[in-house]
C-alpha cells in the first residue's frame, strides 16, 4: 500500500470507498480525457506563493476555474477571472443532473478542487462521492480519500512540481 | 387551605351557608386573564407542524455531506451506504444523514432541557413554585417562545412545568423515530430534526427566565455593566475559584457564600464558557476567562486554586488536568460525575478536609449550597500551599521540549484547524518563539496535539509560554448579558426591520472552534454595526469578539451602546439566553403586527421568514447544542451561517436561486400564488472564509417583504460588501431587484443598463405567505 494514501486528516476517511492516488502524468491524462475540466478553488488558493499563478495557467490550458470564498478577489488582482460561487452552493448544484452548469452550457465531467478549507473540501468530495456520478480530482497538496482520485500527501515545494508538470503536459 | 399546582385542599370551612372540612378541589390548567386566543397548535406533536417544515424543505432542500458513509447503529452493521446502497434495515445514506441530525439535534436539546429542568427545580426549591415571573416594566411579553409554542402566558416559576413536561415528552418521541426500522424518509427526519429544534429553542428560554426571576438577574437592561475577561484579569494574590460549564447553580452559591460571610472581596471567582456569563450576571465582581477552548490552558497556568465543574462542554480529562497542578476539583452536576463518589450527604467539614489534605483530589457534591461552602473554604485554605503551582515550562524547557520534535506533523494533522506546529517548533528549537506565540492566537484549545505526539511532547503547554506575554496582558471588557429584549425596543425597530429599512439583525452564537481564531468573530461583528444593522451576541461567540480590541484599546462592547437598536451590540449572555434573540423575532409579528402569539407557530414563523430580516452566524461550530439552536431557528424561518467546520454537521438547507418554481408564494392581499425573488436565499449555509461570510450575511438579510426604500438600502450594503471582499460586484444582483426602484441610487444606471441586456423582468412585492389559510381574500376568491 502506497504509505503517502492516508488523509491527511487522519480520521478523514469516512467509508470503504476510497480515492485512487494519483501523480502528475495520471491526473494530466484525466484532466486531457475530460471534456470539461473544471477546478474550484478556495480562500487558501493566496496561502502560498506560487499556487495562484498555477492555477491562472491551468485556465490558460483550458481548464474552468470556480472561484469559491472570497478567492476571486485574488484572481483579479492578478488580472484574471472566474465564475464566483459558494462551495456548498456548487457542489448542491451538482447533486441535481438537471442542473445547467455554472456557465449555462453543462456541467463539468471532472471536479477538481484546490486551496478550499480541509474539512470543506473532503465534506464537497464525499457529497459528489455519494450523490453524483461526477469524477473528481483533489489536487490540492493533501490525500482527500472522498474524492475519485488525489494527490497523495506532500510538500508545497512538491505540490508546485506536481502542478508544473500537469500544466506542462497540458500545453505539449 | 392550601394551593398546590392545578388543586385546592380546603381543611375546614365554616361560613353562614357552608361548612365543610377535608376537601380537594382539583382543576385543569387556567389561562383566566389572557384573552388571546388559542392558535391552532398548541403544544404541536411531532406531526403537527409537519406540512410546514415539509414547505420549508421543498424550497431549501437538505444537502448532504456525510462525515460517514456506514451506518453502525445496530448489530447488523457496520452497513456500507456509500453511493446508493442499503443497509442491512433498508436505510440508505441520505436518510442515514438526515437521522444523525436528528439524533444530534436531539443531544442538543436534552443538554439545554436537562440544565433548564435542573435550574427551574432548583429555584422552585429556593423560591416557590408561586414566584411570579416578573420581567419588569419594559417586558410584558415575558416569554415569547413558550407562549407562541405551548400556548400558555407564565405567570410563576410554577408554570413552566407544564412548558418543560411538554418538550421532554415530544422528545422521547423524536428519539423513539430515531430506532432502527422506525422513520424511512430523509424529510421526515428533517421534520423530526426541526421539531427537536424548536423544542431546543423553548427549553432554553424556561431556563433562562427561571434563573433571571430566581437570581434575580438583568432583565434586558441595555447599560448592562462592563465587567472584565481574559487570563490577565485574574488576582493571583487572592485564592482562585475556577467554575467551567453552563450550568451557574453552585457558582450563584459560590458567590453569595462569599457575600455572606464577608469575602466578597477576599476571593476571585471566575469562569470558563457560559456559566461565567450567568456568574457576571449574578454579581459583575465576577470574572470570565473567555470560552471553551480556554480550559486545559488556565487551569495549566496554576492560577485556579480549586476547579468547579457543572455540565455541558466541559473536558473531560480535567481531573487529570486539576491534578497535574494540585488543584482540588469540585464535579457538581448529574450528568457530568466523573467516575466520583458521591459526597452530597457529607459534612461539609469531613469533605474539606479530604480536599485540603489531598486525601481526596476530587469530589462530586450535587447541593449548591455545599459547593459553595466548599469552593470558597478550600481555595483560602490551599491557596497559600499551592502557589498558584503550574505546569507551563520556563522557556529554557519549552526549547528543550522543541528539540526534541521531529517534524513528522502529526500534531497538524490532528489539528482541527491545520496549524502548522512542526514549522513553528523547528524555529521554537533555535530559541525563535514568535511563531509559536503566534499560533496560540488561532489555536482551539482541543489538545489533540499532545495526544497524537509520538514523542509525548506537551505542545499545548509549549504554545502558553511562547504567548505569556501577551497572556499577562489579556484583559478587556465585555458586556454583561443582559437578558430579554425590550418591548419598548420591539416597539422602535419592529417596523423598520419589517419594512427593511434597517437593514438585518444579525445574531452571533456558537462555540470556540473558529477557523481563524476569534478576532474574525469582531470583524464581522463590526462591519455590520458600522452598518447600522442590529448585531447581537451570546454565549462564546460574545467572548470571542470581547477578547480583541482595537488601537485605542477598546472592545467592541465598550465602543458600542448595548442596545437592541441599529448600530448597536447587545449581549443576552449564555447559551441558555440566546432564546432571547429568537424571542425578539417572535415579539415583532407580536407587537408591531398584533399577530396572536398563543398556540400559532406557523404565522408566527411564516411572518418572521417572509419579513424580519434576521440570520444567525454561528462561524465556530462544535457542539450538538449549536445544531439544535441552528435546527430550530431554521423552523422559524431563521438563515443560520455556519463557519467551515459546520459542513461536519452533514446537513444545510439550500435554496436554489436559479428554480424560480421554488419561490412561488401566496400573496395574502390576493390569494395568488406569484414568484418572488429568492430570499432568503438559504435557511444554512456554510461560508469558507470571513470575506465569504460576510456578503453571505448580507445577501441572506433579504426579505420577500422589503419596501423599495429598505431593498435599496439592503441591495446597496450587499453591492459595496461584494466588491469590498470580493473585488467586483455580484452577479447575481438582477435575482435581487424586484423594481426599478429597488436600485440603489449610485449604481442605478449600470444597473438598469445590465438588466435590459439580461431581459429581467419586473417582479410583483406582494404580502407573502407560505400558509394558504393566511391568505385575507381567500373567501372572496374562491
Amino acid at each position: 500500500m502506497n504509505p503517502h494514501a492516508t488523509s491527511w486528516v487522519r480520521t478523514q476517511e469516512s467509508g470503504p470507498k476510497k480515492s485512487m492516488v494519483v501523480l502528475p502524468d495520471a491526473a494530466s491524462r484525466i484532466i486531457k480525457k475530460a471534456k470539461k475540466p473544471t477546478l474550484v478553488i478556495g480562500s487558501k488558493i493566496n496561502d502560498i506563493d506560487g499556487l495562484l499563478d498555477r492555477v491562472i495557467a491551468l485556465q490558460k490550458a483550458g481548464v474552468e476555474i470556480v472561484a469559491t470564498g472570497h478567492s476571486v478577489k485574488f484572481l483579479l488582482e492578478k488580472g484574471s477571472d472566474a465564475y464566483v460561487i459558494g462551495v456548498v452552493e456548487a457542489t448542491n448544484m451538482l447533486t441535481d443532473p438537471n442542473w445547467k452548469g455554472i456557465d449555462g452550457k453543462g456541467q463539468p465531467d471532472l471536479l477538481m478542487v484546490m486551496g478550499v478549507h480541509l474539512d470543506l473540501t473532503n465534506q464537497t468530495f464525499s457529497t459528489l462521492k455519494n450523490f453524483t456520478d461526477l469524477e473528481s480530482m483533489c489536487i490540492d497538496r493533501y490525500y482527500m480519500p472522498n474524492a475519485t482520485y488525489s494527490f497523495p500527501n506532500i510538500t508545497d515545494d512538491i505540490h508546485l512540481e506536481y502542478l508544473d508538470d500537469i500544466i506542462g503536459k497540458l500545453q505539449a | 387551605m392550601s394551593v398546590d399546582k392545578n388543586k385546592i385542599n380546603i381543611k375546614k370551612l365554616k361560613s353562614p351557608f357552608l361548612g365543610m372540612s377535608d376537601v380537594e378541589i382539583e382543576f385543569g390548567s387556567v389561562e383566566e386573564d389572557w384573552d388571546e386566543p388559542m392558535g391552532p397548535t398548541p403544544k404541536p406533536s411531532m406531526t403537527d407542524l409537519r406540512e410546514w417544515d415539509m414547505k420549508l424543505l421543498e424550497r431549501y432542500r437538505p444537502f448532504y455531506t456525510p462525515v460517514c458513509d456506514m451506518c453502525c447503529l445496530c448489530s447488523f452493521g457496520k452497513c456500507d451506504l456509500t453511493h446508493g446502497k442499503k443497509g442491512a434495515c433498508g436505510i440508505d445514506v441520505k436518510t442515514q444523514q438526515a437521522r444523525m441530525i436528528a439524533l444530534e439535534v436531539c443531544i442538543g436539546t436534552a443538554a439545554h432541557g436537562a440544565h433548564a429542568r435542573h435550574m427551574l427545580e432548583h429555584q422552585i426549591e429556593r423560591k416557590g413554585r408561586d414566584f411570579p415571573i416578573d420581567m419588569g416594566l419594559n417586558i410584558a411579553t415575558e416569554a415569547p417562545i413558550t407562549r407562541t409554542v405551548v400556548g400558555i402566558k407564565p405567570k410563576t416559576l410554577g408554570d413552566f412545568e407544564e412548558a418543560l413536561e411538554y418538550a421532554e415528552e415530544q422528545l422521547q418521541h423524536v428519539m423513539g423515530s430515531l430506532h432502527t426500522g422506525n422513520e424511512g424518509s430523509y424529510l421526515d427526519f428533517e421534520s423530526k430534526a426541526m421539531h427537536a429544534g424548536m423544542l431546543d429553542n423553548l427549553v432554553k428560554e424556561v431556563g433562562d427566565l427561571a434563573q433571571i426571576v430566581g437570581y434575580d438577574f438583568n432583565r434586558g437592561d441595555p447599560e448592562a455593566p462592563l465587567v472584565d475577561i481574559g487570563m490577565g484579569t485574574i488576582d493571583k494574590t487572592k485564592p482562585v475559584i475556577l467554575t467551567i460549564g453552563h450550568n451557574v447553580a453552585g457558582g450563584a452559591e459560590i458567590v453569595s457564600y462569599t457575600e455572606e460571610h464577608g469575602k466578597a472581596d477576599d476571593i476571585e471567582i471566575c469562569g470558563i464558557c457560559c456559566t461565567s456569563h450567568d456568574l457576571t450576571r449574578r454579581t459583575p465582581r465576577g470574572k470570565i476567562i473567555g470560552p471553551l477552548s480556554m480550559q486545559t490552558r488556565f487551569i495549566r497556568s496554576g492560577a485556579a486554586d480549586v476547579i468547579v465543574l457543572d455540565e455541558q462542554c466541559v473536558r473531560t480529562d480535567l481531573l487529570e488536568e486539576a491534578a497535574k497542578v494540585k488543584a482540588p476539583l469540585l464535579a457538581t452536576n448529574d450528568k457530568a460525575c466523573h467516575g466520583l463518589k458521591d459526597r452530597t450527604k457529607d459534612p461539609v467539614n469531613d469533605i474539606i478536609n479530604d480536599l485540603v489534605s489531598g486525601k481526596e483530589k476530587a469530589v462530586l457534591v450535587f447541593d449548591p449550597v455545599k459547593v459553595g461552602e466548599i469552593a470558597v473554604r478550600v481555595a483560602e485554605a490551599v491557596a497559600p500551599t499551592r502557589q498558584k503551582f503550574k505546569v507551563i515550562p520556563s522557556k529554557e524547557e519549552l526549547v528543550a521540549e522543541a528539540k526534541r520534535c521531529v517534524e513528522c506533523e502529526e500534531c497538524q494533522r490532528a489539528c482541527p484547524v491545520n496549524l502548522h506546529i512542526s514549522e513553528a517548533m523547528a524555529l521554537a528549537a533555535k530559541g525563535k518563539l514568535e511563531k509559536l506565540s503566534e499560533l496560540r492566537d488561532l489555536c482551539v484549545g482541543c489538545v489533540r496535539c499532545e495526544s497524537a505526539c509520538p514523542k509525548g511532547i506537551p505542545v499545548l503547554s509549549l504554545l502558553e509560554k511562547a504567548a505569556e506575554k501577551k497572556l499577562k496582558e489579556e484583559k478587556s471588557k465585555i458586556r454583561t448579558g443582559r437578558g430579554p429584549i425590550l418591548d419598548t425596543e420591539i416597539r422602535n425597530v419592529g417596523p423598520p426591520i419589517v419594512f427593511g429599512e434597517i437593514p438585518g439583525v444579525l445574531a452571533l452564537a456558537g462555540c470556540s472552534n473558529y477557523p481563524n481564531g476569534a478576532k474574525e468573530v469582531a470583524e464581522i461583528a463590526e462591519e455590520f454595526i458600522k452598518r447600522n444593522y442590529i448585531v447581537t451576541s451570546s454565549g462564546c461567540a460574545a467572548m470571542g469578539m470581547a477578547q480583541y480590541k482595537d488601537e485605542n484599546g477598546e472592545t467592541l462592547f465598550e465602543k458600542y451602546p448595548g442596545d437592541f437598536d441599529s448600530g448597536c451590540l447587545t449581549n443576552v449572555g449564555s447559551c441558555l439566553s440566546n432564546a432571547h434573540i429568537l424571542g425578539a423575532a417572535i415579539k415583532i409579528p407580536a407587537i408591531f403586527a398584533r399577530r396572536n402569539l398563543r398556540g400559532n407557530f406557523e404565522e408566527i414563523a411564516d411572518y418572521i421568514l417572509n419579513r424580519v430580516g434576521a440570520v444567525g452566524l454561528v462561524w465556530g461550530t462544535y457542539s450538538q447544542k449549536a445544531l439544535a439552536i441552528s435546527t430550530g431557528l431554521n423552523r422559524w424561518g431563521i438563515p443560520v451561517i455556519l463557519g467551515p467546520s459546520g459542513s461536519k454537521y452533514r446537513r444545510l438547507y439550500m435554496g436554489r436561486k436559479d428554480q424560480e418554481k421554488d419561490w412561488e408564494i401566496f400573496n395574502a392581499r390576493t390569494g395568488d400564488r406569484v414568484t418572488v425573488d429568492p430570499t432568503p436565499g438559504h435557511l444554512t449555509y456554510v461560508a469558507e472564509s470571513k470575506e465569504e461570510c460576510i456578503v453571505a450575511i448580507a445577501r441572506l438579510v433579504m426579505r420577500p417583504n422589503d419596501t423599495v426604500k429598505g431593498r435599496m438600502i439592503k441591495l446597496a450594503h450587499y453591492i459595496d460588501l461584494h466588491k469590498k471582499y470580493m473585488g467586483k460586484g455580484p452577479d447575481d444582483l438582477h435575482l435581487y431587484i424586484r423594481t426599478e426602484a429597488d436600485i440603489p441610487m449610485n449604481v442605478k444606471d449600470e444597473t438598469k443598463k445590465m438588466l435590459k441586456k439580461m431581459k429581467w423582468k419586473e417582479k410583483i412585492i406582494p404580502d407573502p405567505t407560505l400558509v394558504e389559510r393566511l391568505v385575507w381574500k381567500k373567501e372572496a376568491k374562491e
